[in-house]
C-alpha cells in the first residue's frame, strides 16, 4: 500500500532545469558519434568518401531503413514484431515465384503486401484478441513463416525468367542515384508524415506512452495495436519485394537477417531527439549509423564476423543509453 | 514479552515514510495498526518484518536490540508477515505450502512425502485443535479464508512470537471472515502477539485489545480498544487541513441556482458500492468522502468506465446512457479526471503537446492530418488558461511538477473546446499537487460549474470536500448515506458520518 505510492513530486520540480543541459548531450551525442564515425572512415578509408561509395551505402541500408521504419511503427505502440525478418522472406519470395508463373508485376507485388498485412493482422488479433505479449507471439509467428518460406521454395532460391521491370526496382539507378535510395526516402517520409503529422500517430504515441491513460482518454487501444503490428508487417513485406528486385531472386533465408539489424535501428534510434521514443528521424539515423559502420569495416577489409559482433555490443549500449531515461516493456 | 520499536525513521528518495515511530507489540494480545494509505502503515510492517531496514531506530525483540537482514532472519527470531496479496504457491498441496523450504528429505534431496503431510497436518493440531482444513490438495482449489489460514499456520512453523496480518480479510466474504476472526483470537492465548492492518475499523475494534494510529508517517496514538469509539479513531487517521487553508472561509458555500439532473444514477451496484439514487445536477459540485476502501472511489470511476457495474440505470441530460465504454460516456458530455495521474492520465515520456491533445488530437485535424499551427494555437490557449507552467510544447510531461502534471490531465478535457464536457468526475483531484496549484484548481472547478458543469468529486482529502462542493455524500462500507448541505459542513460531521457511527 504506502510504500509502493512514493511519488517524488517534490525532488522533480527543481529537476528541468539542471538537467537540460545533460538532456541535449543525450539527445545528439549518438548524432555526434555518427559524425564522427563519417569523418574518420572519410579520413582513414580511401574509397570511402566517394560519390559512388555513398551511393552504395544509401543501396545498402535502403531496405533496412524500410524495414526499421515499420517497426518504428510497433515500438510507438510497445509492440516487438520478431517475426518481421521472415515477412521480409515471405514477400520477397511470393512475388518472384508468381512472377515466373506469369503474373503481371502489379498483381504479383500486390499480393505480396497483402501477404504482409494478413501476417500483421494476425500477428495484433494474436496480440489484442488472444492476450498474447507481441514479443511472444510474433516469435512463434516468425518460426511458422521460416516453415512457410522453405516449403514454398523447397529451400531453393526462386529465379531466372524475371522481368526486366521487376529487377529495374531494386537494380537501376535515375542519375547515377540508385532506385533503392529513392524508395527509401520515399517510405521514411511516408512513415514519418504518418507518425508526426497525423492524429493516427499520435494515438499510436498516446497507447504506446500509456495504455491505461489513452483507455481512459477514450482511444481505441485495440485497434492502434492491431494497426501498428500490421504496418510493420506491410512494411517488412514492401522491404522483401525490393531486396528480391535487387538480388534478381527470391531466397527463403536472407530476411533473417533483417530482425536484428532492424531492431539494432529502432534501438540506436531510441538514443535520439526524443531519448527512451522510437521516432522515424531517429530510426533514419540509426540505419545510417549501422550501414556506415558496415560499409566502413567491409573497405577496411573487416570480417564480417567481426561486424556481427560489432553490431551487438552497439545494441547493447543502445539499450543501456536508453533504459536510463526510460523503462523498456515489450513483454 | 514484547517486540518495541524506538524513534524508526524510514525516508525514500523524496519523502519520509516513518518519522520517529515508537511501538510496542506485545506477544499476547491482538494490536490493531490504522491510518489512511500512506499514513506509513505498509513501511512500518515491512520494517518489523525484515523487509525493509529503517534510515534510524531501534527495533528490540524482549529487551534485546536486533537488526533484521531479511525477512528470512525475522522469520527465523519468530516475526512472520503475512502479506495482504498472499504468498501461498497456487500449484502446490496446503502441506507443500506450509512446509515450503522446509520439508523433509531423504539424502538431501529426496522429499518424504508421508512425513511432509504428517508434519504439516500436526502443525495445524498443534495451533488449531479441530480445525477442519484440507491440506492434500493445491491451494488453487481452496476457499480464500482456507489459504489466509494455510499462510498463517506457515508463519507458526517456526519459533512463532509475533504474526503480522495484514488486510486478511481482504477477500473473504462475511462467514469466511468469522472464521478467520476465531482464529485471529486463538494466537494471543497461545502466546503468539498479533499485528493487524484492516481497513475495517469495525474489525479492528472487534479483534484489537490495543490499536495504534499512525498518521503521515507519525504515531497519533495508542489506545485500549475496548474504550474507543470509531468516530474517534476516524477522527485520528484523517488528515488535517494544511495550516494556510484553515481559516479561509468556504466560498461559494451558498449553491447557485441549480439546474436540471444532468447525470442520475439508480440501483447502482458494483462488487464494491451500492447506491439506490444519485443527482448530480447543472452548476453543482458534489464531493464523495469515506475512509480508504469505502467505496466512493470506486463509485466515481464506475460511473465513466462502467466496469464492474453489476446493475444500475445511469441518465445523461435525462436520456438512458447508451452504451458501457468510455467512448459513449464522452459521447454525452462526461469527463473523468482519475486519481495516480502518473498511472491513469498521463504518458511520463510524452511531450506536453501530446499529453494535452491525448482525448481530441482530431480537434486541429483536417482528414487526420494535424494542422501544427492550430495545434499549438488550442494548446497554448489551455495552457494559459490552466496556468500550465513549462517552457515549452514538447518539454516531457514527466519534468514538471505535480501541480502542473494535474492541470494536464485536467487540461486535456478542455482542448479543443472548454465546454464539450457537461459532467466532469474527479478522483483525488489534488493528491501530491502543492498548496497554490491546488487552489487554482479549486477555482478552475467553480469556474466550470458556474458555466453550467456539473462536477463529481471523490477525495480523501475532506478540507478540500468543504472547500468546493455545494454538496457532500458520505460512502462507510460500500454505500451512500444521507447527503450533508454545504451549510452544515463541519469537521466532526463529516467525520462521524464517513465513520460508521451514526448508523
Amino acid at each position: 500500500m504506502s510504500t509502493q505510492r512514493i511519488s517524488v513530486p517534490a525532488a522533480a520540480t527543481g529537476a528541468p532545469k539542471q538537467s537540460g543541459h545533460r538532456d541535449w548531450i543525450l539527445r545528439y551525442s549518438t548524432l555526434g558519434v555518427l559524425i564522427l564515425m563519417f569523418i574518420g572512415f572519410s579520413i582513414f578509408v580511401d574509397r570511402f568518401l566517394t560519390p559512388f561509395n555513398l551511393a552504395n551505402i544509401f543501396q545498402q541500408i535502403a531496405i533496412l531503413t524500410i524495414v526499421g521504419a515499420g517497426l518504428t511503427f510497433g515500438f510507438a505502440a510497445k509492440e516487438i514484431d520478431l517475426s518481421v525478418g521472415y515477412t521480409v522472406g515471405l514477400a520477397g519470395i511470393l512475388v518472384p515465384f508468381l512472377l515466373i508463373q506469369g503474373w503481371p508485376l502489379a498483381g504479383a507485388i500486390l499480393v505480396g503486401l497483402v501477404a504482409g498485412l494478413a501476417v500483421g493482422l494476425i500477428n495484433g488479433l494474436l496480440v489484442t484478441k488472444v492476450g498474447i505479449p507481441s514479443l511472444i507471439a510474433t516469435l512463434a509467428m516468425g518460426s511458422v513463416l521460416f516453415g512457410v518460406n522453405f516449403l514454398v521454395t523447397g529451400g531453393r532460391a526462386i529465379y531466372g525468367g524475371l522481368p526486366q521491370s521487376f529487377l529495374d526496382l531494386g537494380q537501376g539507378r535515375i542519375l547515377e542515384i540508385p532506385n533503392l535510395a529513392f524508395f527509401m526516402l520515399g517510405f521514411a517520409l511516408i512513415a514519418w508524415f504518418v507518425m508526426e503529422r497525423t492524429v493516427f500517430g499520435r494515438y499510436l504515441y498516446a497507447v504506446g506512452g500509456n495504455q491505461k491513460a489513452a483507455e481512459l482518454s477514450g482511444v481505441r487501444i485495440s485497434f492502434y495495436r492491431v494497426a501498428s503490428l500490421t504496418i510493420v508487417s506491410l512494411f517488412a513485406a514492401i522491404a522483401g519485394v525490393l531486396l528480391a528486385a535487387r538480388l534478381g531472386s527470391g531466397q527463403p533465408n536472407v530476411g533473417e537477417r533483417y530482425l536484428l539489424d532492424g531492431l539494432a535501428t529502432v534501438f540506436i534510434g531510441m538514443t535520439m531527439f526524443r531519448p527512451g521514443t522510437a521516432t522515424i528521424a531517429g530510426t533514419f539515423c540509426g540505419a545510417l549509423f549501422i550501414g556506415v559502420i558496415n560499409n566502413g569495416l567491409n573497405l577496411v577489409g573487416m570480417d564480417t564476423y567481426v561486424q556481427n559482433i560489432i553490431k551487438g555490443l552497439i545494441i547493447i549500449v543502445a539499450v543501456a543509453i536508453v533504459s536510463r531515461s526510460t523503462k523498456l516493456h515489450l513483454l | 514479552m514484547a517486540v518495541t520499536l524506538s524513534d524508526i525513521i524510514m525516508d525514500f528518495p523524496g519523502t519520509r515514510a516513518l518519522d520517529g515511530v515508537d511501538a510496542t507489540f506485545r506477544l499476547d494480545e491482538v494490536h490493531g495498526l490504522i491510518g489512511e494509505n500512506g499514513a506509513g502503515k505498509s513501511t512500518l510492517v515491512n520494517i518489523l518484518g525484515g523487509s525493509l531496514k529503517p534510515t534510524r531506530g531501534r527495533l528490540a525483540l524482549e529487551g534485546a536490540t536486533v537488526v533484521l537482514e531479511s525477512p528470512r532472519h525475522a522469520l527465523r527470531l519468530g516475526i512472520a508477515h503475512v502479506s495482504q496479496e498472499g504468498s501461498l504457491v497456487p500449484a502446490l498441496t496446503g502441506a507443500e505450502n506450509i512446509l515450503l523450504g522446509e520439508e523433509p528429505r531423504r539424502f538431501g534431496g529426496i522429499l518424504r512425502r508421508r512425513a511432509l503431510a504428517e508434519t504439516a497436518r500436526a502443525l495445524v493440531d498443534r495451533w488449531f485443535p479441530g480445525l477442519d482444513l484440507v491440506l492434500d490438495r493445491p491451494v488453487v482449489d481452496l476457499p480464500m479464508a482456507d489459504r489466509k489460514v494455510i499462510e498463517i499456520v506457515r508463519a507458526l512453523r517456526g519459533k512463532a512470537r509475533l504474526v503480522i496480518l495484514d488486510e486478511p480479510t481482504a477477500t473473504l466474504e462475511a462467514p469466511e471472515k468469522k472464521r478467520l476472526w476465531d482464529i485471529v483470537r486463538s494466537l494471543p492465548q497461545q502466546g503468539v502477539g498479533v499485528v493487524l492492518i484492516s481497513h475495517f475499523l469495525s474489525e479492528i475494534q472487534e479483534l484489537s485489545d490495543r490499536i495504534t494510529v499512525l498518521r503521515d508517517g507519525r504515531r497519533v496514538a495508542t489506545l485500549n480498544a475496548k474504550e474507543v469509539s470509531s468516530s474517534l479513531l476516524a477522527n485520528l487517521m484523517l488528515r488535517r487541513e494544511d495550516a494556510t487553508d484553515t481559516g479561509s472561509p468556504p466560498i461559494e458555500t451558498v449553491p447557485i441556482e441549480l439546474g436540471a439532473p444532468i447525470l442520475s444514477a439508480r440501483d447502482w451496484r458494483t462488487p464494491n458500492t451500492e447506491v439506490p439514487s444519485f443527482e448530480l445536477r447543472a452548476g453543482e459540485i458534489v464531493g464523495l468522502i469515506g475512509l480508504t476502501g469505502a467505496g466512493h472511489f470506486d463509485f466515481a470511476r464506475s460511473l465513466y468506465t462502467r466496469d464492474h457495474v453489476i446493475t444500475g440505470e445511469l441518465r445523461l441530460h435525462g436520456i438512458p446512457a447508451s452504451g458501457t465504454g468510455v467512448r459513449a460516456m464522452q459521447r454525452a458530455g462526461m469527463a473523468f479526471v482519475p486519481d495516480q495521474r502518473m498511472v491513469n492520465a498521463l504518458a511520463a515520456d510524452g511531450s506536453l503537446v501530446e499529453n494535452l491533445t491525448m482525448v481530441h488530437p482530431g480537434f486541429a485535424a483536417r482528414l487526420g492530418i494535424l494542422r501544427g499551427f492550430t495545434e499549438r494555437t488550442e494548446a497554448h490557449r489551455v495552457i494559459a488558461f490552466m496556468n500550465i507552467k513549462a517552457s515549452s510544447l514538447s518539454q516531457p510531461i514527466k519534468t514538471l511538477s505535480g501541480g502542473n502534471k494535474q492541470k494536464v490531465s485536467i487540461g486535456k478535457w478542455l482542448y479543443g473546446a472548454d465546454d464539450r464536457y457537461t459532467i466532469l468526475i474527479f478522483v483525488e483531484p489534488t493528491e501530491g499537487v502543492d498548496i497554490g496549484a491546488k487552489a487554482e484548481i479549486h477555482a478552475h472547478m467553480r469556474r466550470l460549474a458556474s458555466r453550467g458543469a456539473a462536477i463529481l468529486i471523490a477525495s480523501s482529502d475532506l478540507g478540500e470536500i468543504s472547500e468546493v462542493c455545494h454538496r457532500a455524500l458520505p460512502f462507510v462500507h460500500g454505500r451512500a448515506r444521507a447527503a450533508i448541505e454545504a451549510r452544515d459542513f463541519s469537521e466532526s460531521l463529516f467525520i462521524s458520518s464517513i465513520s460508521g457511527d451514526a448508523a
